[in-house]
């Protein structure tokens, strides 16, 4: 498969498809990739798609990053399904052209949660894996551990009905025809289920840990405010420490800010040093726009997306009781 | 060199106790970080890979005074800390930010400028650094003077044989100490060669040290190259390696409250940040992705060793295994040099 991904981009490039490519490398430890800016033909060789490839590349469009992206330059991004809902939502949200995006689909089957890998291995020090079908062999120092895939998944992967990029230009091997028979919202509902109390508890338990590094809103895709709130220092929006107040409104703030529009790749979570189950109310959120108002972000280019629309008969019992 | 078996690690730390708020590594959740510690069980032994400790000496979040109506109240001071079970790498970390915080003259000329909060945490704590048997696969320790059995920063070297621990006093308040408690076997000779053998191992376990002096020439002449653009282009610019670093210690000052009542408080900042340079004018010096990032390195591996003599890292390699987009502090370094 890496083969035939290398040997499309090779061909993108000769054809003038594409100015550049983002992808994913082999990374510099046994459990990483890094994120790879292939300029010319040569570079493609480092290319790279497995369990490892974690990052949502789509997050190079925008941000900080956005002079990476030259004005008017075809920009070949290789993507998960949930890196693909990111590319249509900068696409909906007017980010960049569409005629300048190059998607290309990889069949994903899940990456690893590092942090899932390291409990299971007891915090000893992994030096490689293979995958074998539904297993994963983590081979270490003095130790070898077979272990289910499924359950070393990013709980975004753990939650995922679009595996595969829903829109594309390319797609190496063949998309998925049916979705997974998986309930995407199993953890919302165990959540919901919960008592108020032990709600709120959950939140400021997980919320608690945070050291503001910021980290999860700088991966996320759908966050990608010229001056984020946070940073907004004249007048200041909020207290900087990371005391759990300023925290969970930093934290509760982005979560409404990406209400509709986030992809739930998990990132945020993964990116997370302090291992924060950042993904859960983003969940409980996307389930929420997709029962109230039938929308889920990153399907479809032409959609109008849930909070920026508006239809006679969507449910309004928060307003009207 | 005392010698104290793992079965007895409760009785040495009562003694500990009497003297000192003592901190060590405790596992909480999937993480392991430095707690006030009162029972021996509740002490992470093996674990190489805790959290830095750098925050009992530099909170994240420190109170430089309150105010009431229109009265100053200062903190009050605390009793001295132990902290047992840094590793070489932290605690070459302290005298690495004791060179900035608690920096009497250090050469003629030199202004005389000390912090309050850091030097009453510092300056009375003993520090009981751990030797690393098996470095880990992140670790560069020897890249940049530091070592799995460096002492840089310890009051006393404890080495693990398995048994139990041996003690080694270092600096004059760890010899001291050493000697005042009583009720331990002293080690033997068989001890000290055991001692030698882990060390050794240790050492080979360890990647080959990047060359100083061409890394010298070579970031000298870095700042307009191309590789800064290549190797910050994949930065995100979180604070996660700023904020699991033992040797950052940029810091942010922030007033929290009312007229009234209120706070002055110590937070950690972070290069990585785009508002950290930001000025009042509305220009950002350090606008840029590519800026931060190559601050951080330059501070690390230009600056501070000019001005104070040491690189601005210490090989814990924490970073590395932070970062979320794998920027790799080796990586960087070999890139420096092979331009």
């Amino acid at each position: 498969m890496v083969k035939e991904l290398q040997e499309k981009v090779k061909q993108l490039f000769k054809d003038k498809k594409v100015d550049m490519v983002i992808g994913w490398r082999k990374g510099s430890l046994p459990l990483s990739s890094s994120p790879l800016f292939i300029n010319k033909i040569e570079d493609v060789d480092n290319l790279i798609f497995d369990e490892t490839c974690q990052n949502n590349l789509a997050v190079y469009i925008t941000k900080d990053k956005r002079r990476l992206v030259k004005d008017g330059k075809k920009i070949g991004v290789i993507v998960k399904g949930c890196d693909a809902r990111s590319l249509v939502l900068y696409c909906v949200e007017k980010q960049i052209k569409r005629e300048n995006l190059v998607i290309i689909g990889v069949p994903c089957k899940g990456v690893f949660d590092k942090r899932k890998v390291m409990e299971q291995v007891d915090n000893k020090e992994v030096l490689g894996f293979s995958v074998n079908g539904k297993e994963v062999t983590i081979k270490g120092q003095e130790f070898e551990k077979t272990l289910d895939k499924f359950e070393i998944a990013s709980d975004s992967c753990q939650s995922c009905v679009y595996p595969d990029a829903p829109v594309f230009d390319e797609f190496i091997t063949e998309p998925r025809k049916e979705k997974p028979d998986i309930d995407e919202f199993a953890k919302v509902d165990k959540f919901e289920e919960l008592s108020l109390d032990d709600r709120w508890k959950k939140i400021t338990d997980e919320y608690s840990k945070c050291v503001r590094c910021y980290a999860c809103r700088n991966v996320c895709p759908s966050c990608y405010c010229n001056v984020c709130f946070v940073d907004q220092n004249d007048p200041q929006w909020i207290g900087k420490s990371p005391e759990i107040t300023d925290t969970i409104i930093f934290h509760l703030i982005r979560n409404l800010h990406v209400a509709g529009r986030c992809v739930e790749c998990g990132a945020c979570a993964r990116a997370c040093p302090e291992g924060i189950d950042l993904l859960l109310l983003n969940k409980k959120i996307t389930k929420e726009i997709k029962e109230r108002f039938g929308y889920t972000a990153g399907i479809n280019i032409d959609e109008k997306p849930a909070m920026q629309s508006y239809c006679e008969n969507e449910k309004q019992d928060f307003i009207m009781g | 060199m005392i010698k104290i078996e793992k079965n007895k690690f409760d009785e040495f730390l009562e003694i500990l106790k009497k003297e000192y708020n003592v901190f060590a590594p405790k596992k909480e959740g999937a993480q392991t970080s430095f707690k006030e510690i009162k029972f021996a069980k509740d002490i992470e032994f093996n674990n190489i890979n805790t959290k830095i400790p750098k925050e009992i000496f530099f909170p994240q979040a420190e109170e430089l005074f309150m105010y009431k109506d229109s009265k100053i109240e200062n903190i009050e001071k605390k009793k001295a800390i132990a902290v047992w079970g840094v590793r070489p790498c932290s605690a070459k970390s302290f005298i690495l930010i004791d060179k900035i915080f608690g920096r009497a003259k250090q050469k003629p000329g030199d202004k005389n400028f000390e912090d309050p909060l850091w030097k009453t945490k510092y300056d009375d704590s003993l520090v009981f650094t751990i030797g690393c048997n098996t470095p880990a696969s992140t670790c560069f320790c020897n890249w940049v003077d530091c070592g799995p059995f460096d002492s840089t920063g310890s009051d006393v070297m404890v080495y693990d044989d398995g048994n139990g621990f041996l003690l080694e006093g270092i600096s004059k308040k760890g010899i001291k100490f050493l000697s005042d408690i009583k009720d331990f076997e002293e080690s033997n000779d068989k001890d000290r060669q055991n001692i030698e053998v882990l060390k050794n191992i240790a050492e080979t376990m360890l990647s080959k040290p990047i060359d100083k002096d061409l890394l010298k020439v070579k970031i000298d002449k870095s700042w307009n190259h191309s590789i800064w653009d290549e190797m910050s282009a994949k930065c995100i610019n979180c604070g996660a390696c700023t904020y699991n670093c033992p040797t950052c210690h940029c810091f942010d000052i922030q007033d929290e409250g009312k007229s009234n009542k209120g706070k002055r408080i110590r937070l950690w900042d972070s290069c990585m940040f785009p508002d950290f340079t930001n000025e009042a004018s509305g220009h950002n010096p350090r606008d840029l992705s590519k800026d931060r990032f190559r601050q951080r390195f330059m501070h690390k591996f230009k600056y501070f060793p000019e001005n104070n003599g040491d690189y601005l890292c210490t090989g814990c390699g924490k970073c590395i295994q932070v970062c979320p987009v794998n920027v790799d502090v080796r990586d960087v370094l070999n890139k420096i040099i092979e331009f």
